[in-house]
């Protein structure tokens, strides 16, 4: 940043420039179809020696060298003026590169003045030929300086070959000046018949005033010809990234172009509306409603070619901000603070955060965006974060994803500090920089059931498939997952050679009273025919199963299985207990009688971080569940990005759900072909937000993982020295991970996702191994090599070849117990004393049946009669 | 914080320095006569209708018919050396103009309104009445806003010590008040207005350009008399302007630097040459000193500034892209647009004669 910026505030943004250009265009492109106008109403006035028509011409150039020459020359050099103190690094760079193309521009404006005035003054004076000549010299010059000013601002949105040969003629005949010449002119010749009708409807001799209103509206309409011919040549040459700017990518261009849409043809209508024989009055107030149309129209016209070069100034040059692309890797390098020549603020620290921040905005933002103003006004854009995290996030992603906007330009600290300032000075939030408060949860007593020890025939184990489920609890408006906890159990027949029963048992399981009725709790059941075509008596699972019943046998893995029961994380009284207990019991099927007991946690959260960027807060207690505005707000974003009606189908009660577009192997949705798998869609895209991110902290802002958090869901003793990342990769990595999986699938979506996304733990893009969410996961085995104590915690981007070899569906070398008996689930895997509500919760089994908190089988005897004397689950299992 | 290190990095010029140097003052030079005539005239007017009487009100008549093209030629001649200097010195002008750039741009608000203000002066001359002077002040006024707008730009850029107080004020209110040379400069140039003023409204008489029922005489009488005084209290207002410069700057021109000091002699020998003619009212001996009293006091403005900046930067400092063709167009450009002028003005004048015949 080589210059001091204007520090407007609330007439920031570009509006000064915006009001000067638009009543300057206007008058501009005028003062050059004007010139045409007057000689060659001048002519037809001698041709038909019609003095009133003659008489009409002078009036007219009077008006037209009052408002050409005063307002539209001033206001001309009051653009070059606004420029140079709104963005001086760009006005500097096309002086300098354009210099002689202004100085020639310079020479035929006075040839203009000169020509104009004498065309003017010697009305009636001068020999018709000769003034007529005059005029066509005024005009000639007039569209030479349309020709010259015309090569400079379409170099600025399509620089072309000059970006690599730096020459003159390169950058000034670019690849959209010939079709700009053409649509300008057009437009130009367009005006002159719109500002003729001011002139004509004044006219007090009706005849002459009905011939000229006739007069206008061919010069309005008849060139409409050669400015649509000019204006579908310039939007055709545009490149193609440009073109996609202006039809998909820029939020604001929308209402320009439904404006332009709206307005070109209304101003032709209005222009043959008003050749129409209309009683004076009529005419009088009608010629300043066609100079608005016409005004609108142009406006919205020069709106739409500002915002395609977005997000830079000069394309490909220099950023809207006066950044230069090739001092992007010094900014890098050293800061932006630093390498900015006007700020007292060099470096940001603790002390002047805010300060900095504020800098920050002015130096990088206030280009584009005002303070509570009219134009582009930054203040409903950051409404909705009230934590400097969000915020943070937010500038993290910006302009990776949507490329309307630059990149934060800047270090971490630099980022942070901008976002504390938009947070705390902007959105007035007082403690901008809280984060999600610590939770403290009570800790809940549990009974550990009796277990028999050698008297005992049988040991139930059972336990939750994935260690978690998470659901986002914002049916009304939308679901990334059901409720619907899956467990299984495995009964053991104690013995010498032990046996697993599956046969002549039935295995039943309930939760606790307060968790029984979780229809009562959420919305789910009355959204479930929209979100997912299914319609479910209220409490009524997914797969059929309630919060209580019977297991079904899974004959394949020897197992009993109750898939999705619809537990929820909020008992009856109105609390978050992301941990509910459920009494498995197993009883002979002929007699009923109890054969085993046992308690195993169900582990559910709602505790979804999305208001961490999306504002909205939490539904329950302040720490889980999704509000109404949170849900609104994702579904607004993705209809923003994605082109979809997000906010209108749930509004109208017909909530999606995610994975229906995006499929999903666990939930095995299909999804629409072409659309990213769901995992890959939301890890790839909010990857761009979360880079660099210490340990887990990426993960944890949407994951129930955080370490001070309600939920806290790795429980296991790894959580002690490792952390999400060891096993699935940082966010970068994962997301890569999945990315190149659909990239592979031919998805090209992917490729934005990736386009900004650097491996943090691998050399390469190319060394990340890509994976199917939910089949290729890291495995035990990749640190605990044959089953060794681990001498690595790098587990990441070796994964599982399919779902089989899951952990949670693996079995042991003689294909009996199940991985997870006896190791628990993902996540929880003995010992898993870390439950936020209690080290006990999630050892009931190994507590119940050895009286420790290690895997199931320390010691053999809880299933042998006798110790084994081979390692028949897996090597080392006799491992003392 | 050194200010030095405040100043942006300047931009690759096309061809050497000299060209946009020589293009700088030619342009310059153009701009200030017109400037002068505009500004100037417009004090004149408004002199000669305080003082009144029927030769005074005539004077103001002639003029208030020139003052709308010299409003129009002002700017349009201000344009060139505006964009010149941006070339040669557009990393110091656009951070002052920044500095001050609620006051900057409202140039061009009051300028529109001076402008309409002048064609109303002009075209309702008869219909004002008393009005007019009202008229006529409310124009000037806003000139005089502008120089001193201007005066505080031109002393602000080569100043860059002072760019400091922006870390206080960035909201573009600044202006360069402190600087002890901003007054006698801008008195300077107010006073150098009018003497020139006073030869543009001699020349109308000498030319028979008159439009008004002023007769020759008188008006050349006038504008003489307005230059001769106007050029007497010029010279006090230089040797203020001299002795307001900082010390190492004032040492180059009174010794310190040959060419300084013999350009300043020259322009001192010429202001009084200049006086001695206007004394004897002839417009033309008077208007040939005059114009190269002022390419002296251009060149002697232009090393001001050069001296200002010695410690930062010279335009030779400036690196150069080496691409000529560009040049040569607009060279070509202006040898034709000098042709259709000089055409053009041989049309009006034709048929200004076939008027008078």
């Amino acid at each position: 940043m080589n210059y001091p910026v204007w520090d407007l505030t609330t007439f920031g943004g570009g509006f000064l420039i915006a009001l000067v250009a638009v009543v300057h265009v206007l008058v501009s492109h005028f003062a050059v179809g004007g010139g045409a106008f007057l000689v060659l109403l001048e002519g037809k006035a001698y041709r038909q020696d019609n003095a009133d028509l003659l008489d009409y011409v002078k009036k007219h150039s009077k008006f037209f060298m009052l408002l050409t020459m005063v307002f539209g020359g001033i206001t001309g050099v009051g653009i070059w003026w606004t420029i140079a103190l709104l963005n001086p690094a760009a006005t500097s760079a096309l002086i300098h590169i354009f210099v002689f193309g202004w100085a020639a521009e310079w020479v035929f404006f006075v040839v203009e003045i000169v020509s104009l005035f004498i065309y003017f003054y010697t009305f009636d004076k001068m020999e018709r030929k000769s003034h007529m000549l005059v005029g066509w010299i005024y005009f000639i010059s007039a569209w030479m300086s349309l020709f010259l000013i015309n090569g400079i601002i379409d170099f600025m949105l399509t620089p072309g070959a000059w970006l690599d040969n730096h020459s003159f003629w390169s950058g000034f005949f670019n690849p959209t000046f010939w079709p700009a010449l053409v649509f300008r002119t057009g437009i130009s010749l367009v005006l002159c018949g719109v500002f003729g009708f001011v002139t004509a409807a004044f006219l007090n001799k009706p005849r002459l005033r009905q011939e000229l209103m006739r007069t206008c509206a061919i010069w309005v309409t008849a060139p409409f010809v050669l400015m649509l011919a000019g204006g579908w040549w310039y939007f055709q040459v545009l490149p193609e990234p440009i073109q996609a700017m202006i039809l998909t990518k820029s939020p604001e261009m929308g209402a320009y172009l439904q404006t332009l849409l709206w307005f070109l043809p209304l101003l032709f209508i209005a222009a043959l509306f008003m050749a129409l024989r209309l009683p004076q009055a009529v005419q009088k107030g009608c010629c300043f409603f066609i100079i608005a149309i016409a005004l609108i129209y142009f406006g919205a016209f020069e709106f739409i070619r500002e915002g395609a070069r977005r997000p830079f100034i000069i394309h490909d040059h220099m950023y809207s901000n006066q950044v230069y692309l090739t001092d992007l890797p010094q900014i890098e390098k050293a800061g932006f603070l630093a390498t900015a020549r006007w700020t007292s603020k060099k470096k940001v620290d603790p002390a002047n955060l805010l300060a900095s921040g504020q800098e920050l905005f002015k130096l990088q933002c206030s280009a584009c965006h005002s303070i509570g103003g009219p134009l582009n006004n930054i203040k409903p854009l950051v409404k909705k974060y009230a934590d400097a995290f969000g915020m943070d996030a937010m500038l993290n992603g910006l302009g990776k994803l949507n490329n309307y906007m630059p990149h934060f330009l800047g270090n971490r600290q630099e980022r942070w500090a901008l976002a504390n300032y938009i947070v705390k000075e902007i959105n007035g939030v007082d403690d901008p920089a809280t984060g999600q408060p610590a939770v403290d949860m009570e800790e809940q007593s549990i009974t550990i059931p009796k277990f028999a020890g050698a008297a005992a025939e049988y040991v139930l184990l059972a336990w939750n498939s994935t260690g978690m489920h998470s659901f986002s609890d914002s049916s009304p408006y939308w679901s990334l997952m059901p409720p619907g906890n899956t467990i299984y159990a495995q009964l053991v027949k104690r013995g010498d050679s032990p046996e697993i029963v599956t046969a002549g048992v039935d295995i039943s399981y309930a939760p606790e009273p307060d968790f029984e009725h979780p229809e009562q709790q959420i919305q789910f059941w009355d959204f479930a025919p929209q979100l997912l075509g299914l319609d479910l008596i209220p409490g009524v699972g997914t797969a059929g199963k309630r919060v209580s019943g019977t297991m079904s046998l899974d004959q394949d893995r020897r197992a009993f299985l109750a898939r999705d029961i619809p537990l929820v994380p909020y008992p009856a009284e109105g609390d978050y207990n992301p941990y509910p207990l459920l009494t498995i019991t197993a009883r002979d099927q002929a007699s009923g009688q109890i054969l085993a007991t046992t308690r195993m946690v169900a582990p559910t959260a709602t505790e979804m971080g999305c208001n961490n960027c999306h504002g909205g807060g939490w539904k329950v207690n302040g720490i889980a569940g999704m509000t109404a505005t949170t849900s609104l707000d994702i579904l607004a974003t993705h209809d923003k990005n994605s082109g979809t009606d997000l906010v209108k189908r749930a509004q109208n009660g017909e909530p999606m759900l995610c994975q229906s577009c995006h499929a999903d192997p666990l939930l095995g949705t299909q999804g629409k072909p072409g659309l990213l798998n769901f995992s890959a869609a939301i890890h790839g895209w909010h990857a761009n937000f979360l880079t660099d991110r210490e340990g887990s902290t990426a993960c944890s802002s949407c994951h129930p993982s955080r370490a001070d958090g309600p939920t806290r869901f790795f429980r296991s003793h790894h959580s002690q020295f490792m952390d999400c990342t060891n096993c699935h990769g940082t966010m970068e990595d994962h997301a890569i991970s999945l990315l190149k999986q659909e990239q592979s699938a031919g998805k090209t979506a992917a490729n934005r996702l990736l386009a900004n996304l650097s491996p943090r733990n691998a050399a390469s893009v190319a060394a990340i191994k890509p994976r199917t969410p939910w089949v290729n996961l890291p495995d035990c085995l990749n640190c605990h090599e044959d089953f060794q104590m681990g001498m690595s915690v790098d587990a990441f981007n070796t994964w599982t070849a399919a779902s089989t070899d899951l952990y949670r569906n693996r079995r042991d070398q003689m294909d009996a117990m199940m991985c997870e008996a006896c190791h628990s689930s993902p996540h929880a895997v003995y010992p898993a004393t870390f439950n936020v509500l209690g080290s006990s919760r999630d050892s009931i089994q190994p507590l119940q049946y050895q009286g420790n908190d290690r895997p199931i089988g320390n010691d053999c005897t809880v299933c042998h009669t006798v110790q084994p004397e081979f390692e028949g689950h897996h090597p080392n299992s006799l491992r003392q | 914080m050194n200010p030095a290190a405040l100043i942006p990095t300047a931009d690759v010029i096309p061809v050497p320095w000299g060209w946009f140097y020589a293009l700088l003052m030619v342009t310059f030079l153009l701009h200030i006569l017109v400037m002068n005539a505009m500004l100037g005239g417009g004090i004149i007017a408004l002199i000669s209708t305080f003082k009144g009487g029927e030769k005074n009100l005539l004077v103001s008549r002639e003029f208030s018919y020139k003052w709308p093209y010299t409003i129009a030629f002002a700017v349009n001649m201000g344009v060139a050396p505006l964009l010149f200097v941006q070339v040669l010195y557009g990393q110091f002008i656009y951070t002052s103009s920044i500095l001050m750039a609620t006051w900057w741009l409202s140039i061009i608000v009051l300028l529109i309104l001076a402008y309409y203000g002048a064609y109303i002066y002009d075209f309702k001359y008869n219909a004002l009445g008393g009005l007019r002077i009202f008229m006529l002040e409310f124009s000037v006024g806003l000139l005089l806003i502008i120089a001193f707008f201007f005066s505080n730009n031109m002393t602000l850029m080569i100043e860059p010590e002072r760019w400091q107080a922006y870390f206080q004020t960035a909201n573009g209110s600044l202006l360069n008040l402190v600087a002890p040379s901003l007054l006698p400069r801008y008195l300077h140039f107010v006073i150098g207005a009018v003497a020139i003023a006073g030869l543009y409204l001699a020349f109308i008489g000498h030319f028979n350009l008159i439009k008004s029922k002023i007769d020759r005489p008188t008006l050349i009488a006038k504008g003489m008399t307005y230059f001769t005084l106007a050029t007497g209290v010029q010279i006090l207002a230089g040797v203020w302007f001299l002795l307001a410069l900082p010390q190492p700057i004032k040492t180059q021109f009174l010794g310190g630097n040959a060419y300084a000091t013999l350009l300043l002699i020259s322009g001192v020998l010429l202001a009084l040459v200049a006086l001695y003619h206007g004394h004897r009212q002839r417009p033309i001996a008077t208007g040939v000193t005059a114009l190269l009293l002022l390419v002296a006091m251009i060149l002697l403005r232009d090393l001001v500034r050069v001296f200002s900046l010695q410690p930062y930067f010279h335009p030779s400092d400036l690196t150069t892209h080496n691409e000529y063709s560009p040049l040569i167009f607009f060279l070509a450009v202006f040898v034709i647009g000098l042709t259709l002028i000089g055409y053009l003005l041989k049309l009006a004048i034709s048929c200004r004669k076939e008027v008078t015949k």
